[in-house]
């Protein structure tokens, strides 16, 4: 941000009043969102985009009673974290591999990942479920420990096989000739040479895993004590919603996602960004 | 976005040039590296996609039950339910709505933010910012906003439009027109972020040229610009495409369950509903092939109508 290259390219008027038009209706949800966490039904129904009158704390505390989002927050928490670790154990040495050998197999395996990047998830969801139920996984949370990685592998494989890519050959062969084998080749030279990629996928990952809401929700299922946050955030919704507490609720879901993001926006928006540069 | 622009360099970048350097030093058996990844994907992601195609030809009521073969009987069924019949016309209204707003709307918008307007840092938090959201939160956030007491109605009193406030997802009339809405609502900023990174890596020099050779904004954004990254925008419009058809289940679960009626089921919620609420699993596995079917069929479509500039003079 210390210089800018090229001079600013204002566009017109027009582009202006529209960017700010969409960036208006982006906030005004998001704001209603924040004003009602701290309001009575009442006073939602009445004055939706005015300030709370008086600052209803509660809600928050009886949205993480109600819809118990702290044991939620643990499990999203543990099978983020566990799905993580899986997913980079098996994509590392896979895009070690790729990034090493260029042959007419390595396409075809870089071919597949690409075409099984395309296909939604959402496209085998119940033939998902019945895996589940064959292995005696559903209704826990170590099958979506298991089965995330496996969603997350065709763009994680691709991203650090292009940043492996950019390892010089002359490192390789120079470690290769102190006897380096293929571990320790990945591990002292290629992950530090691809560590911005690997920080990346990291980040877009953890977030595509946090955010996870149908399998969560078929698989792993409501039962309170192995529900993941995004499943327990709906069953705040019933016949007499409160809607104060709903976004009470729905703000502390939020929250572990933006305080990640306000302390490291450009980490973040380069993530996920590269996610779809990739292509 | 300068830093953005780094991060997109090796995904431009040509590996190809120091394949003949490599290949001496290690035999193919590097490949077996890549094995557990393989294994991993196959079970949990090819073999389920796989097992659609059987399931769609099995009698299965419900997923704790014993199926049957049932050979064509889930087609004819599907093919004569007229349910089946607003899903895909639902399902097509849906991606002819957004696709062909979303991707130039987009576009320029990530030109204009690529250009460093003023402000540029709170714009680009916001169009950013529903790629943080989960579809969870997406979904109780427009559940309260659309609510008949919610914030979209309150501005429509506010502004003396009573007459137009409306149960927004309980209305057959609006239940599909709002799904769409949030759809845009999502994607737009979110697709414009990546529009700008992609941009951002492109040689300043070349706008700058076409600039300084008197070029009007609009003939540079889309005779200059649009050209370059024409892979890319065709790379984003089949994502979107395929996102668009698949995953709208999640968030008309959440805010219409498909209804009212079938005025907001698309062929994705239906694919949910039939092996979910209604327990028929091969009847949701054949739609779950069409939707496959028609993935396939439009992307093909896509790849067609956006070809590369190369094959394109202009």
């Amino acid at each position: 941000m210390t210089t800018i290259r090229r001079p600013r390219r204002t566009g017109g008027p027009a582009a202006t009043v529209l960017s700010w038009l969409y960036a208006l209706l982006l906030a005004a949800p998001l704001y209603y969102l924040a004003v009602s966490a701290l309001k009575t039904n009442i006073e939602i129904f009445t004055r939706p985009f005015a300030l709370p009158t008086h600052w209803l704390w509660d809600n928050f505390s009886t949205a993480w009673r109600t819809a118990d989002l702290g044991g939620a927050l643990l499990n999203s928490v543990l099978i983020s974290a566990v799905a993580i670790v899986l997913t980079l154990a098996l994509a590392l040495p896979a895009a070690y591999a790729l990034a090493r050998q260029d042959n007419r197999l390595a396409r075809a395996i870089t071919g597949a990942f690409s075409a099984g990047f395309l296909i939604p998830p959402f496209a085998a969801l119940i033939p998902t479920v019945i895996l589940a139920i064959k292995l005696d996984l559903f209704y826990t949370r170590e099958f979506q420990m298991l089965f995330l990685p496996a969603s997350a592998l065709p763009l994680s494989v691709l991203l650090l096989t292009q940043f492996m890519r950019t390892v010089p050959p002359a490192l390789v062969e120079s470690a290769a000739l102190d006897g380096a084998g293929h571990w320790r080749l990945l591990i002292s030279v290629f992950i530090p040479i691809a560590m911005p990629g690997l920080v990346s996928v990291t980040i877009l990952q953890l977030l595509t895993f946090w955010n996870e809401y149908l399998f969560s929700l078929t698989i792993t299922g409501t039962a309170p004590d192995v529900r993941t946050v995004q499943v327990a955030l709906p069953t705040l919704i019933s016949d007499a919603t409160n809607f104060g507490v709903l976004t009470a609720g729905t703000v502390l879901t939020l929250l572990p996602v933006y305080v990640t993001y306000a302390i490291s926006s450009r980490r973040m928006q380069e993530a996920l960004t590269a996610g779809a540069v990739k292509g | 976005m300068s830093s953005t622009s780094t991060l997109a360099r090796p995904a431009t970048a040509r590996p190809t040039r120091t394949r003949p350097r490599k290949r001496g030093l290690h035999s193919p058996h590097v490949l077996w590296l890549a094995v557990p990844s393989l294994v991993w994907f196959a079970v949990f992601a090819v073999g389920p996609l796989a097992a659609m195609f059987v399931i769609a030809t099995l009698r299965w009521k419900g997923l704790l039950y014993e199926p049957t073969y049932a050979g064509t009987e889930n087609i004819s069924k599907v093919f004569a339910d007229p349910t089946f019949y607003a899903a895909i016309r639902n399902s097509t209204v849906q991606v002819a709505v957004v696709i062909p707003l979303m991707i130039p709307l987009s576009f320029m918008l990530g030109y204009h933010l690529n250009s460093r307007p003023r402000g540029y840092r709170i714009l680009s938090i916001l169009y950013f910012s529903p790629g943080l959201i989960s579809i969870s939160v997406t979904g109780m956030v427009f559940y309260g906003v659309l609510s008949p007491d919610g914030g979209v109605n309150g501005v429509l009193r506010a502004v003396g439009l009573d007459t137009w406030a409306t149960a927004w997802l309980a209305d057959p009339g609006t239940a599909l027109p709002t799904l769409i809405a949030i759809d845009l609502w999502r994607g737009i900023g979110w697709t414009a972020v990546l529009f700008a990174a992609r941009l951002a890596s492109l040689p300043a020099d070349v706008l700058e040229a076409a600039r300084i050779d008197g070029a009007g904004r609009l003939r540079t954004m889309w005779q200059i610009a649009f050209p370059m990254v024409k892979d890319y925008v065709r790379t984003l419009t089949m994502l979107q495409y395929l996102w668009t058809l698949f995953t709208s289940a999640a968030l008309i679960l959440l805010l219409t369950k498909g209804g009212p009626g079938t005025s907001s089921t698309t062929l994705s919620y239906l694919v949910y509903a039939k092996a979910f609420a209604q327990r028929d699993l091969g009847y949701s596995q054949v739609v779950g092939v069409v939707l496959l079917l028609l993935g396939i069929a439009g992307m093909a479509l896509i790849h067609v109508l956006l070809r590369s500039p190369r094959e394109n003079p202009r």
